[in-house]
């Protein structure tokens, strides 16, 4: 069961999640002793951090309220600090109604100040107003890849806002198959310790904290450390006032990179998977998970059977708390009945499609109205080609164009066909976050690929 | 000699009252002709008399509130009577008629009572429940039960009853016959219109791509309903259809209006567009196939609205504070 990668926020969210930490606690004690070397090393770490470890609060202006918290490290003399955007995202979206606070672990507090993001990544830049700070240094083996799986990391944060805590676990490689360069880090990651850094023995930054799978035990994920020191020779690089707007940034940014992941998809384009009678067009894109269903278990019994497959790409990225876009869908359906009238398998073809019919299916950033427009569809009949191999298709184009970043529509495509009375193949592809010239396109595609 | 007939407001005669003479005294009082039991007629209202040329008229014989010809308002001191229109005194209708007066020839009986609409309303119940049943068995994607088929049809059969029932006493109450089989022929048409113009909707939305035909549906099924409603209140009288016209155009015309109201309030709120909600079979499909690119073209086409409300989106947002 393939379970979304959540992105965690501060403490907003800790009363539904603190089981989830206590579970994770209790399973540290179940193996056998750690080697000494490795508790002296947490040690040894740990007692190095307090200047330099950080959390962040979101907090309301004017009601001085803390809205949410997240962690963060600094990484200059001069009061640069690595987080992630989702810890600030609040702030960059509505600067006017959040501003954001730091505290150190060694009691030091005050105003910070966000001067860069990068969405895609999941990190973000903050001044701090400090001098002469002690602050982490990037590991030289893990900016270039060099990483050993196997190697002993200690990430560090504050979870559930319950005070500075060091976690020991490993590093298990890259996660396969991953549109975003993620690092597979087995061990205990929590809501607050977010943009925390997780350092190797030697006290050096390998990654960031960033987020973890539900439903599953100790599955984490870090940013390598190579984005972050991408990101931080940026803000030096350009020593000029920080985006006025971030809003304008993230629209930069999210166009920006959907452009690259909507490319990337149509590059490695269909390839022809087999549904009954028809051909359907399947992503050769190795960044999708995908699983099959049927219908042939189900009881009463059916009077119909269903062949699906349903393909989601991991790329959703966090905008805003109530945001996430940025991912692809692909589904067939493959209908067919030996029991049914045309009517009554209309009817249940119906039944089938309809939630979905001009919906985008998508996980996650369900289209509103905070975020989108109102929903222009049109439908129509619509033969690929004239050729016998390209039956009709009764085909639904929906799209919504977002309020906030030009040039972005969510777009949902469903495709029927319509050649004959007692089967039939429902094909659905949902684009988040893409341009209209690259979802016109990739429609096109879509339906010259669904061929009988 | 002359009959004297007090109506009632529906124009039916409460009483009736033979004068030997030419010469009548109306009024509430015991010296008079014809006594009048309203407290808003003088104890002499009235006086009918010939004039020179041997007309009937009637004369105010010095009331306070007067004399008026049926529901007219000018005060009339003296009316030539015609035998057709009362006149009004107090809230008394009056109609005064000679002995000459001709009436109309006898209308024939009937030699038996009519089968043909009892007939009618069976063969339209079955028709109905036919077609109902028939939705039902086209819809039916799972194992078939008798309750599938049952509870439609008692749900369909039950309404209407109370529908044609509520206007039976309706109608008995103001024309004074129940007329309970024009009723139900009524309603029985009305769910067939009704039930046939769904399926031509959903048809249309399917066979000729053409969406509007479901979308506002609403607004045909209101105006069948209002047709029904206004043969319903034919039936329970034939006068002033205009008036009873008028009145359920407007209800619907404000029943559409709300809805449409509504419905757009809802589209606004949730964002969603009502695409087509039923398939077909491939067979009844009457649009052409599209070549693609008129497809993509189309497509291209709905961009400018989604930009154009990105725009007055933010314009609203920017002119919120």
């Amino acid at each position: 069961m393939i379970t979304t990668i959540q992105g965690f926020r501060g403490a907003g969210r800790v009363l539904g999640l603190v089981a989830i930490a206590v579970g994770g606690g209790s399973a540290w004690a179940a193996p056998g002793d750690p080697p000494a070397s490795a508790v002296s090393a947490a040690e040894r770490i740990y007692a190095a951090a307090p200047a330099r470890l950080l959390q962040f609060r979101t907090l309301v202006a004017g009601a001085e309220r803390q809205s949410s918290t997240g962690s963060g490290f600094l990484v200059t003399a001069d009061g640069l600090a690595i987080t992630n955007y989702h810890v600030v995202s609040q702030v960059a979206l509505d600067p006017k109604t959040y501003r954001l606070e730091y505290a150190a672990a060694d009691g030091n507090r005050g105003e910070a100040k966000l001067l860069a993001i990068d969405l895609a990544n999941d990190l973000a830049v903050v001044h701090l107003d400090r001098r002469d700070a002690p602050f982490f240094a990037f590991d030289e083996a893990a900016m270039a890849r060099g990483l050993p799986k196997g190697e002993r990391l200690y990430s560090m944060g504050n979870p559930l806002d319950l005070g500075f805590t060091i976690n020991e676990g490993i590093y298990n490689g890259l996660v396969e198959r991953s549109y975003n360069e993620r690092m597979h880090f087995t061990g205990a990651l929590n809501p607050g310790m977010s943009g925390g850094p997780a350092v190797t023995a030697e006290g050096l930054v390998v990654g960031v904290n960033v987020a973890k799978r539900t439903g599953a035990e100790l599955v984490s994920f870090l940013v390598p450390a190579r984005f972050a020191a991408a990101l931080l020779q940026r803000v030096r690089d350009n020593e000029a006032a920080p985006p006025q707007d971030f809003r304008a940034e993230i629209g930069r940014q999210l166009a920006a990179r959907q452009a690259g992941l909507y490319k990337s998809f149509g590059d490695r384009g269909f390839r022809s998977i087999a549904f009954g009678p028809y051909q359907a067009p399947e992503t050769t894109a190795p960044w999708f998970n995908c699983s099959a269903q049927t219908n042939a278990g189900a009881t009463p019994k059916p009077r119909a059977s269903i062949n699906s497959m349903n393909c989601r790409s991991d790329t959703n990225l966090f905008i805003a708390n109530d945001l996430t876009t940025g991912s692809i869908q692909l589904s067939h359906s493959y209908v067919t009945t030996a029991d049914l009238n045309q009517f009554q398998f209309a009817t249940f073809l119906t039944r089938q499609s309809q939630p979905f019919l001009g919906q985008p299916i998508l996980i996650g950033g369900g289209p509103s109205l905070k975020w989108h427009t109102t929903q222009r569809c049109h439908e129509d009949f619509v033969a690929a080609a004239a050729a016998p191999n390209h039956p009709p298709l009764r085909v639904v184009w929906c799209a919504q164009a977002y309020r906030e970043f030009d040039g972005l529509y969510d777009v949902a495509l469903t495709a029927v066909t319509e050649d004959h009375g007692t089967e039939a193949l429902v094909s659905r592809l949902g684009l988040q976050a893409v341009a209209y010239a690259d979802a016109v396109a990739l429609s096109k595609r879509f339906l010259e690929a669904v061929q009988k | 000699m002359i009959w004297v007939e007090i109506l009632s407001r529906h124009r039916e005669v409460a009483a009736r009252l033979r004068i030997a003479g030419d010469e009548a005294c109306i009024g509430r009082g015991y010296d008079n002709d014809v006594i009048v039991d309203d407290p808003y007629v003088a104890a002499r209202h009235v006086r009918v008399c010939r004039d020179e040329a041997g007309r009937l008229i009637a004369e105010d014989a010095g009331s306070k509130n007067g004399m008026f010809l049926d529901h007219g308002i000018a005060r009339e001191a003296r009316i030539v009577l015609d035998a057709e229109r009362p006149i009004r005194i107090g809230h008394t209708y009056l109609r005064i008629r000679e002995a000459s007066y001709a009436v109309p020839g006898e209308r024939l009986a009937r030699a038996r009572t009519q089968t043909w609409p009892i007939t009618i309303a069976v063969g339209l119940s079955v028709v109905t429940l036919g077609i109902e049943a028939l939705f039902v068995w086209l819809a039916q994607t799972a194992e078939p039960r008798a309750s599938t088929y049952l509870t439609p049809l008692l749900i369909v059969a039950a309404s209407v009853l109370a529908w044609v029932s509520v206007w039976a006493v309706l109608s008995r109450i103001f024309s004074g016959r129940a007329r309970f089989v024009q009723n139900l022929l009524i309603a029985l048409s009305g769910i067939l219109v009704i039930s046939l113009y769904r399926e031509f909707a959903q048809f249309s939305a399917f066979a000729l791509a053409w969406p509007a035909a479901t979308n506002y549906e609403y607004a045909v099924l209101w105006s069948i309903l209002a047709a029904v409603c206004f043969f319903h209140l034919r039936e329970t009288g034939r006068s002033r259809l205009v008036l009873k016209g008028a009145f359920v155009v407007t209800l619907l015309a404000l029943a559409i209006a709300v809805q449409t109201v509504l419905r757009s309030e809802a589209l606004s709120d949730s964002g969603r567009q009502n695409t087509f909600r039923q398939l077909m079979p491939p067979m009844l499909r009457l649009a052409p196939v599209r070549d693609q690119s008129t497809f993509f073209a189309e497509i291209e086409r709905l961009k400018a609205g989604l930009d154009m409300e990105r725009t007055q989106a933010r314009a609203d947002d920017a002119a919120r504070p």
